[in-house]
């Protein structure tokens, strides 16, 4: 047995390899089939659509609605969980039947790093997860030298219009957005996805508008809310529509959000 | 406690066969106080919210109605009058509604436990909202006719199942509500695991009363309702009077019993229906203010009708400028405010008088 350590501080006691695993989130999905650990995913969830091959996996309900008893039919020796909150007397009743639970929960790209680094450990492939991410550094590094004599646009997320959700300070998207360039007016609000006054968006001026849009979320949130809709962002027609599981997932294809982003925003500097 | 009700309620409506002219005095000065309470109230809290507005500019603009922009700035006009107000005309709409339908079943089912929101009312109209926007969602107004429709069908449900053979007990009413409520519940969390992840959390919240996604069609509906609806209750308040001595009573007091109760069934379903369209269920407002009122004003429902209507208005301007306020930018949802308002007042309520 080996001692790890998840990004909430709990120790797990796991076998030297890892045979058998499930994963609970789209995004720790997409890190084990980027790492080269798909091949050992029994089960994750309906909201895990990427890769291709992750829709061939057995699931297991979806990752707000786990079934239990699936889960330890699927004897897996780790379960993957994004966030731990939410979770909690889950992850309890799993301990009790000896299944290590590894928890993940990054505030920033940084963070995003350290989880496909962290799994790279749990799941036996440190060697191509530390490849991964020097590359995904290396991709990150390339957007924040070409924006950064750029000056800051300030950003809107809107992750939803009604209610008028955006992201907050403990959100991984507010860091995306610094790097690309921006600064998301919304940066200081305490939790990760907080209920916004409307009020304060439309005080706020932004100079763009960010619709996490399409992908899994469908038609959803493909408009800017109403009371936005006099904003300089909309009147200048910078309202941006970025594939939302780019920007929602804290997984790998982060960086591409990244990427996505910061041509929306300056596009003065990369359509040189 | 259900005895004691129906003595104030017998009192009540012995006393209001006698003395109509003291009853009628006494409403208009009550509903007058409570009007510019109303009023005040209304516009002290436009000058509150997340985003903070010069107080002088922004009263001369609400006073000048919109027609001088007193030198608030293009934002500040769109933040008082696209947001703000909106959303405190649709606050007072819905306080309105849901208290003027309270006491309105409250009298007619001579219960004090009879209430949108615990009878399962409130549920069948979001229920019926739910399906609006599942199967219609393109068209707005199939919303507040299915939540009428929902909180109609709730309603006959409810008032079936609490018949006996003895009539309806307040026991069996409650029980019945209970039922319904359950019932309801798990239709509309079975509904929304069958949505997607991000209509999920709008819903939930939904639920929970949210006064911030009015549009102006819906908000415009649920004023007239608020106004119909409260002032067809408040035409048969002394129906009602005297439907609280029981149904036999009123019949032979010369009440039409059954024209009173589908009008009272009608207008109370209008009410909660506009209401939980336009903001989900927002709780114990229909419970919490009829009593109140009653406590303070009687229990003669030409009095009650109107002052549990302004009152009800009064209460949800205030928890909904509270749920704006208290972490913005942030903001919570209005139902969490009325419920925790609403239920420590109404225990305290009940002790005093028990």
């Amino acid at each position: 047995m080996r001692q790890i350590q998840d990004e909430a501080g709990r120790t797990l006691h796991l076998p030297p390899r890892v045979e058998r695993f499930i994963s609970l989130a789209p995004n720790l999905t997409e890190i084990a089939y980027a790492i080269g650990a798909g091949d050992r995913l029994v089960g994750n969830t309906t909201f895990c659509d990427y890769p291709e091959d992750a829709k061939k996996v057995v699931k297991v309900g979806d990752t707000l609605q786990p079934s239990i008893e699936r889960i330890l039919a699927l004897r897996p020796q780790v379960v993957l969980v994004s966030t731990a909150s939410q979770l909690e007397a889950f992850t309890k009743q799993l301990d009790e039947h000896g299944i290590g639970v590894y928890v993940t929960d990054p505030h920033d790209l940084e963070g995003v790093f350290r989880s496909i680094e962290g799994l790279g450990a749990v799941l036996n492939q440190s060697e191509r997860a530390n490849q991964v991410v020097k590359q995904l550094r290396e991709r990150a590094a390339a957007v924040t030298e070409q924006t950064k004599s750029a000056r800051p646009v300030r950003v809107f997320y809107q992750l939803s219009a009604q209610p008028l959700y955006t992201a907050g300070r403990d959100s991984f998207v507010t860091d995306l957005i610094r790097r690309a360039g921006g600064m998301s007016v919304t940066a200081d609000v305490p939790e990760a996805w907080p209920l916004y006054s409307q009020e304060s968006a439309v005080a706020a001026r932004p100079e763009a508008i960010v619709l996490p849009t399409g992908g899994s979320m469908g038609a959803a949130n493909a408009d800017v809310a109403e009371s936005l809709k006099r904003s300089p962002a909309v009147l200048a027609g910078k309202v941006y529509k970025i594939n939302g599981d780019l920007l929602v997932r804290p997984g790998p294809r982060a960086v591409d959000g990244l990427e996505e982003l910061a041509r929306a925003l300056h596009p003065e500097v990369f359509n040189r | 406690m259900m005895a004691s009700t129906e003595t104030i309620s017998d009192r009540a409506a012995i006393h209001s066969l006698h003395t109509g002219r003291a009853t009628l005095r006494k409403t208009v000065i009550a509903c007058c106080v409570l009007l510019v309470s109303l009023i005040v109230a209304l516009l002290l809290t436009s000058l509150l919210g997340s985003e903070r507005l010069p107080p002088r500019a922004a009263m001369c603009a609400v006073l000048s109605f919109g027609q001088s922009s007193c030198g608030l700035t293009s934002d500040q006009q769109t933040i008082l009058f696209q947001i703000r107000l909106p959303r405190l005309f649709l606050a007072a709409a819905v306080g309105a509604s849901l208290a003027a339908a309270g006491t309105g079943y409250q009298a007619l089912l001579r219960n004090p436990l009879a209430e949108p929101y615990l009878l399962g009312i409130s549920n069948g109209a979001a229920v019926g909202t739910m399906i609006a926007l599942v199967f219609f969602g393109s068209y707005e107004w199939s919303r507040p006719l299915m939540a009428f429709a929902g909180a109609l069908f709730s309603t006959l449900l409810v008032y079936q199942l609490a018949r006996g053979r003895a009539g309806t007990t307040p026991d069996r009413l409650i029980l019945a509500g209970v039922i319904v409520t359950t019932f309801l519940s798990s239709a509309i969390v079975f509904v929304t695991t069958l949505m997607d992840a991000t209509r999920i959390r709008s819903f939930t919240f939904w639920l929970l009363g949210d006064l911030s996604g009015t549009t102006t069609s819906l908000l415009a509906i649920a004023i007239v309702v608020t106004v119909c609806g409260t002032a067809a209750l408040a035409w048969h308040a002394r129906s009602l009077n005297l439907l609280m001595l029981g149904e036999r009573d009123a019949f032979d007091l010369g009440v039409e019993v059954s024209r009173v109760r589908v009008i009272v069934f009608l207008a109370a379903s209008l009410l909660v229906g506009s209401s939980v369209a336009a903001s989900g269920s927002v709780g114990y407002v229909g419970l919490v203010v009829p009593h109140l009122v009653r406590l303070s004003l009687g229990s003669d429902n030409r009095i009650t009708v109107p002052a549990a209507a302004l009152s009800g208005a009064l209460f949800v301007v205030i928890a909904d400028t509270l749920a704006r306020t208290i972490i913005a930018p942030r903001e919570l949802p209005v139902g969490a405010i009325t419920a925790l308002i609403g239920a420590p007042l109404f225990v305290y309520l009940l002790k005093r008088r028990g």
